[in-house]
């Protein structure tokens, strides 16, 4: 029983989980397809697409240094090594360090497209750090105002914040998995921050940041975007499903549903209005922690 | 401890017989003995560390205890004795390389290098002296000994006038710190450190605070800082930035240790001024186009994150959290041996760069990883480390930082809880800015194309002698980002001094684990990569342009570019200066425009006062005539006035 616990399950999850973010973009795809009333692609193109780039040849940029080439890796290092906390193991921290891993893999894509020379991808740079300079500050608040109600500092103090008795247990979850659609939002570059099927370079971000990248590099990225958005889902999973697998596969593909549902009907922010949008996370944290701070009292509604 | 005070006349000798030696001999002298010196220093402080046996004391009696000088090693000393010493030693290494072209051309540095080694003595003395005026002493020789090393460029007006405004700031500091010790003499009636032992109060420590703050560039006294820190020769900034402003963090540590019950009030104080200086330094970090004037900023950046850190350790003290205070303490002096592990090399390489393009304007710059690869290598790591990102060491000391807030929450206080959550997320947001600063700069120096002639020039890599010292940091922080635990031996050391703890091992080796496997899952998908690409053909072509190709280099972004989006919403705490000449006519001649950004509180606060004291004191400008006579007049009134002072006496 606890090899089954202990060992198997957290890595049948860590698999689970390194093997489903192209699935996830797959449905979102659906959805919007079925919205628009479109037959649309199969819920495994992305699969298919990512086995097309694995093996294709490269076009580099002749401007470009050796980081352009090791960034796509580094990246996808970076949020392989981010799956493994929020899957295999817990401890004391650990999400201070799955958002340094991921700051470390945007360090590097950011260094990368700057790497080419082109303003264009500048821009994306520029915009990339500039939109998600907002989503740590909150993403601690967060996190550790739940640890301190928990006294549990982990991701594992998120786990049956939704099946409480407590009236404001549920407030602060549903406060907390609100926040974390909004970091899926930015971090994945998705409507209304950033529309990923945009076709003018001058309005986009990420997609801009890795115009010069090609073959397995792009394979890589597309790949980590994907990684990154399930990442945080899974963070969404806990709060939710803590235990059941089938559970934490439905919610993540609800949520699926759920961005390609609006990414169908909202419009995306002007780009300049931004920053502004991502402050709503910023009070979505302060919810979270007057709420704590209320029960901490021994508040009730 | 012996082995120290050998270490300091080796210093002293050698900054006295380098006179002797050819121009171009000099160095490799200084490198030689400095080089034992500081195997001495090394094996003095590490001994005292292993074998745990602190407290060594020497006593140098001169017959009156005024002048009796006492030379104490405890953990604190032996820490900042061990930084000292090595960072000195590879700026010492490294000014061979950077000097060599002021060499060639005939400049002389003997007094520089004189200078130098006082200046490294006098640190050292610093943080082994355990009386009032010998503290005091070895403080104004390394005042004045980094303000005679800093004008090394004397014959340009504004170095002359930062190095004056350093001095003077660096005064008003002492007398800070004067006032402090006049306090702390008449209550116990001794010079003696040790004597203070909970006698210092909290106003003591306020003056003390705000003396040795000034040093450490604190907010809202830190402005000398970006502006002296630039003007200085490479390898000073930074044994300024690694090490001496250090000094005031060892100030500040010391008063702590002999702090009577700090109160949790102090704690908070000093939280919050920590935090302020770490959000604003990198603010203004990411402002500048200067790249060691941002380096500067960031020094005053990673001051406010050890500060807050010292915050924490008081609070912890307060509350009776233990661990809060161990951690808070640790993450302190991990983040010291960080900052001086990181910020010098930061500086070595800006300084291989300003000696290949001579500016310090990186928008001019661009492209120069593919000339100087081993500089923008040991700069991309050092950038790395700076933003705290794993697995660098950066991200250890961040990593103990935010391990002690979490451990604020087992103390149920409604006041701390909230605090120390909005702390957190002002630290976090630091990380954030760091990161839009060094991605900025790394990129604007290094990567694209170079924008101006002054970078297309640069044909190759700085020599050995100025590489070696990088490389060599680089693989310490690295070190420390694999294997954290193993720091406890130094760390550990300094931080009994000041509390009883336990030391947080398995967190760290978890920690370890991690960036281990994150390097081995980096391998494994380069390997990947590899084995997808092989045979498949890799074509180089240039940059996608939108079916343009022909670009200049005029349109890749620039740092003000890059970072206009993310200072955009910052607004309110920078002033933005902007000067345009408006288009007034049809067909125009030339244009111009400017920006530049200013510190809030050099601006509204440091200007306005300086400009106030200007205006005050050029009112006496008559008294120094510079005529003779007047001057005759002068010494005749002081006669007698004091004649009829000493006869009113009689009578």
């Amino acid at each position: 029983m606890t090899l089954l616990t202990m060992i198997i399950f957290p890595i049948l999850k860590m698999i689970l989980l390194l093997s489903l973010p192209f699935l996830f973009i797959g449905v979102i795809n659906k959805v919007k397809a079925k919205f628009a009333g479109k037959q649309g692609a199969s819920i495994f193109q992305p699969y298919f697409d990512f086995n097309r780039l694995m093996n294709k040849g490269e076009v580099i940029s002749e401007t470009s240094t050796a980081i352009f080439r090791v960034a796509p890796v580094i990246n996808l290092a970076c949020l392989i090594v981010a799956a493994m906390l929020v899957t295999v193991i817990h401890f004391e921290g650990d999400f201070i360090l799955f958002s340094y891993l991921l700051a470390l893999g945007k360090f590097v894509s950011v260094a990368a497209a700057m790497d080419t020379g082109s303003s264009f991808e500048g821009m994306g740079a520029s915009r990339e750090v500039s939109y998600t300079s907002l989503i740590e500050p909150a993403f601690f608040i967060i996190i550790s105002s739940i640890c301190a109600m928990n006294g549990v500092y982990s991701f594992a103090s998120l786990a049956h914040l939704f099946w409480s008795n407590n009236d404001i247990m549920i407030l602060i979850a549903l406060a907390t998995v609100f926040a974390l659609f909004l970091i899926i939002l930015i971090e994945g570059s998705r409507v209304p921050i950033d529309d990923p099927k945009t076709h003018l370079e001058l309005t986009m971000i990420h997609e801009v940041m890795v115009l010069d990248n090609s073959g397995v590099d792009l394979a890589f990225i597309q790949y980590g975007a994907a990684l990154k958005m399930m990442l945080f889902t899974t963070i969404i999973t806990m709060t939710i499903a803590p235990l059941s697998f089938v559970g934490s596969v439905l919610v993540a593909l609800a949520i699926a549903v759920l961005i390609g549902i609006i990414e169908s009907l909202c419009a995306r922010i002007r780009l300049t209005h931004i920053i502004e949008y991502t402050f709503t996370l910023i009070v979505a944290a302060l919810i979270v922690m007057a709420l704590v701070l209320l029960i901490m009292h021994g508040g009730h509604l | 401890m012996k082995l120290i005070v050998l270490a300091l006349i080796i210093y002293l000798f050698g900054a006295v017989t380098q006179y002797f030696f050819k121009e171009n001999q000099k160095c490799n002298y200084l490198i030689a003995l400095n080089t034992i010196a500081t195997m001495l220093a090394v094996g003095g402080t590490l001994g005292c560390f292993v074998s745990q046996s602190y407290n060594q004391d020497l006593m140098f009696e001169f017959g009156n205890t005024l002048v009796n000088v006492v030379l104490s090693l405890d953990g604190l000393s032996a820490f900042f004795v061990l930084i000292i010493a090595v960072v000195s030693w590879l700026a010492m290494i490294y000014s061979k390389g950077y000097l060599a072209k002021y060499v060639e051309a005939g400049k002389s540095v003997n007094s520089h290098y004189f200078c130098f080694n006082i200046f490294v003595m006098a640190m050292i003395l610093v943080v082994l002296s355990q009386n009032i005026f010998a503290f005091l002493i070895a403080w104004e020789i390394m005042s004045f000994s980094s303000f005679l090393l800093m004008l090394f460029d004397a014959d340009q007006a504004s170095v002359r006038k930062t190095a004056m405004r350093y001095l003077v700031t660096m005064h008003i500091g002492v007398l800070f710190l004067i006032a402090g010790f006049v306090l702390l003499n008449i209550k116990t009636g001794s010079i003696w450190f040790f004597d203070f032992n909970g006698q210092v109060t909290p106003l003591i420590y306020g003056l003390m605070f705000i003396g040795f703050g000034i040093k450490a560039g604190l907010v809202p006294v830190h402005t000398w800082l970006p502006k002296a820190h630039p003007v200085a020769p490479s390898h000073i900034s930074a044994l300024m930035s690694g090490v001496m402003i250090k000094t005031g963090i060892y100030g500040i540590l010391r008063m702590t240790q002999l702090l009577n019950q700090p109160s949790a009030g102090l704690g908070y104080t000093i939280l919050a001024v920590g935090l302020a200086t770490a959000l604003l330094g990198i603010l203004y970090a990411t402002g500048q186009r200067d790249f060691k004037k941002m380096l500067a900023y960031s020094s005053v950046e990673n001051m406010g994150i050890i500060t807050l850190a010292i915050g924490l350790g008081i609070l912890g003290i307060a509350y009776h959290n233990v661990g809060l205070k161990t951690l808070g303490f640790l993450g302190c002096f991990m983040h010291i041996i960080n900052h001086a592990v990181f910020k010098p090399l930061m500086f070595f390489a800006a300084g291989a760069v300003y000696n290949k393009t001579h500016t310090k304007d990186m928008e001019k710059l661009g492209g120069l990883a593919k000339v100087m690869p081993k500089t923008a290598f040991c700069f991309l790591i050092g950038s790395m480390a700076l933003c705290a990102l794993p697995p660098f060491n950066g991200f250890i000391s961040e990593f103990l930082i935010y391990y002690g807030f979490l451990n604020s929450f087992n103390t149920p206080n409604y006041l701390l809880i909230p605090v120390m959550i909005l702390a957190m997320a002002g630290l976090a947001f630091v990380g954030a800015t760091a990161m839009v600063a060094f991605t900025s700069a790394y990129s604007t120096i290094f990567l694209g194309t170079p924008r101006t002639e002054k970078a297309e020039h640069v044909k190759n890599d700085v020599p050995l002698s100025m590489t070696a010292p990088m490389i060599l940091l680089v693989v310490i922080l690295t070190l420390i980002g694999l294997f954290p635990q193993y720091s406890i031996l130094i760390i550990g050391g300094a931080t009994t001094e000041l509390v009883q703890f336990i030391y947080p091992v398995e967190i760290l080796t978890v920690i370890s684990f991690f960036n281990i496997t994150l390097l081995v899952t980096v391998g494994i998908l380069l390997l990947v990569r590899q084995a997808f690409l092989a045979g498949k053909t890799v074509t180089v072509r240039n940059t996608w342009g939108c079916g343009y190709d022909k670009g200049t280099a005029k349109v890749q972004y620039t740092s003000t570019s890059f970072t206009r989006p993310f200072l955009g919403f910052l607004n309110p705490f920078y002033v933005r200066v902007m000067e345009f000449k408006h288009i007034k006519e049809l067909f125009p001649e030339k244009t111009s425009f400017k920006s530049k950004i200013y510190d809030i509180f050099e601006y509204y606060i440091i200007n306005p006062l300086v400009k106030f004291d200007e205006n005050l004191l050029s009112k006496f400008y008559w008294i120094q005539s510079g005529n003779t006579q007047r001057y005759l007049w002068y010494s005749i009134l002081a006669l007698i006035i004091a004649i009829c002072l000493v006869l009113g006496g009689k009578i």
